[in-house]
């Protein structure tokens, strides 16, 4: 259970935004086990945006500077391939992607497209890189549970994700 | 462009000339809402309403103004006071070295007669006697001056407010395809106007203390005044250093007793500062803010000084440094885009 940061009696000053998006990031897999203080400076850094079906967040070959987290609405990961699009996997709320941006500069390996109205988180990382500047607890946290998702989706997939019929599960981070 | 967009733009062209004098408000409000934006960050992640939070941050603000007013306020006003008695004196004083100067110029030099300024008391006319020259004009500068100071902390109090909002309505008018870079550019310039800003204001603070612990400590008069002024004057690069040294070694030529050791005193003082500055508090303030090359630096605050003035050279390193940082971004993310274009690119067609 994420506890309220303000005293009961100091609910009139309580930012409903803020008071959401801190518990909504607690239950994504790339935050898991940030303590409330850490996650609630971490909420602040994020921006929200709208996105309308069709809309392309980001193309392969792009240069990655944010993570995503998907609040709202449905997100296609989907990789080129000579026989068209492969779709490696389809993201709902709660689910992060582009979480490669904050630990390289490479290019985005897959295209992320909207499928369904949503709402998005976007951390650019130079905020983040900001923020762990000053909390090395978060840096251990998000790269501890990126390093246990980047081996989980290893697990998975014995033969290269970007093959097409590697299966949906292959799909690992952007 | 169609004729009712180009009324638009057209409306609001004559709006913004109409409104050209908020332009300086808005900047120092600007400059006040980057100052205490960490503040607002600390509330934000508590969960606190941003208007709860700045208004009690202008609450404080308010309240240490009034502490800071009694402790220091009477000294300043002491020494104000006192040099503003002073004043005739001392302008006489500042004329009568000019006079001198002058005259032996026109001795050595008869070929310069010509060239030097005619007449005499100087700083007497321009200065002293400089009152406005109408009634008017008085009310216009107090008027001015009372502006700023009710525009600056109200255009600040809704910028630390509204600011976010206002990304949000230009990040979802934003073409999807942008968003990453734009948000990147925005990041990165509001990073660094932030961390210069605040840089620049604490190096000021500390270079002011220093300087004025150390001309009190040389039994220099006015070391509050003129500690006040070198934290101000710290604010223009490469200048504003030279000139707190030169009104400091002023007042302490202009001191009976204090002779040409006083003057050595205050330069090496100045000397100490200045080095302490650029060594030890510069690269905790503002060092990791501002990565121009000296060159660039320099050839900023000359163009911005010919541009602005003194704005101009206060805003040119941050302005440069602004613009460094965009067009490396906006080069690095034209040159990924090139590179995925030539991998696209059927390989019949690769040259």
């Amino acid at each position: 259970m994420f506890e309220q940061p303000l005293p009961r009696w100091l609910g009139w000053a309580a930012d409903p935004e803020q008071m959401r998006r801190a518990p909504f990031l607690a239950g994504s897999p790339l935050f898991t086990g940030l303590p409330r203080r850490l996650l609630a400076r971490l909420a602040t850094r994020f921006f929200e945006k709208m996105y309308r079906p069709g809309e392309i967040v980001f193309e392969e070959g792009d240069p990655g500077r944010a993570l995503f987290v998907v609040v709202e609405g449905g997100v296609e990961i989907t990789r080129a391939t000579p026989q068209g699009p492969y779709i490696l996997n389809t993201l709902g709320p709660g689910d992060a992607f582009g979480e490669l941006a904050l630990i390289d500069d490479f290019p985005r390996s897959a295209t992320a497209r909207i499928v369904t109205p949503g709402r998005l988180l976007i951390l650019y990382k130079s905020d983040f890189d900001a923020l762990i500047e000053g909390n090395a607890r978060i840096a251990v946290v998000v790269m501890r549970n990126l390093s246990r998702l980047l081996a989980i989706y290893a697990r998975r997939s014995p033969v290269r994700a970007n093959e097409p019929g590697a299966g949906r599960e292959a799909a690992g981070p952007l | 462009m169609t004729p009712s967009r180009l009324l638009v733009w057209g409306g609001l062209a004559a709006l913004a000339w109409l409104a050209r004098g908020l332009i300086l408000p808005v900047f120092l409000a600007a400059a006040l809402a980057y100052l205490l934006s960490p503040a607002v960050a600390w509330a934000d992640a508590l969960a606190i309403r941003r208007s709860v939070a700045v208004g009690a941050l202008f609450a404080g603000i308010i309240a240490v103004l009034v502490v800071g007013g009694f402790l220091l306020g009477p000294g300043m006003l002491a020494e104000g006071g006192a040099l503003m008695e002073r004043m005739p004196a001392l302008a006489r004083q500042i004329d009568v070295g000019l006079d001198a100067v002058v005259r032996e110029l026109a001795e050595s030099a008869p070929a310069l007669r010509r060239l030097l300024p005619e007449g005499g008391a100087w700083v007497q006319r321009f200065v002293l006697n400089r009152g406005p020259g109408e009634p008017g004009d008085l009310f216009e500068h107090v008027g001015h001056l009372f502006l700023l100071v009710i525009l600056v902390p109200f255009f600040a109090f809704f910028l630390l407010r509204d600011m976010h909002r206002l990304i949000a309505v230009a990040m979802d008018r934003l073409p999807p395809q942008h968003v990453e870079t734009s948000v990147a550019v925005w990041r990165e310039v509001n990073g660094v106007i932030g961390r210069y800003i605040r840089g620049v204001v604490l190096d000021g603070l500390v270079v002011g203390a220093l300087a004025a612990l150390g001309l009190w400590a040389a039994r220099v008069p006015y070391p509050l005044l003129l500690g006040a002024f070198a934290g101000l004057a710290n604010v223009v690069p490469f200048v504003g250093p030279l000139l707190s040294a030169a009104a400091a070694g002023l007042v302490v030529v202009l001191t009976p007793g204090q002779g040409l050791a006083g003057v050595g005193r205050v330069v090496l003082l100045f000397l100490v500062i200045k080095v302490l500055d650029d060594t030890i508090i510069q690269p905790f303030t503002i060092g990791r803010s501002v990565h121009l090359h000296p060159a660039l630096l320099l050839g900023s605050v000359v163009v911005g000084s010919h541009a602005l003035g003194v704005l101009g050279m206060i805003i040119a390193v941050p302005v440069a440094t602004v613009l460094q940082e965009t067009v490396r971004l906006l080069l690095e993310h034209r040159r990924v885009l090139a590179r995925r274009d030539r991998r696209r690119r059927p390989e019949s067609l690769v040259a």
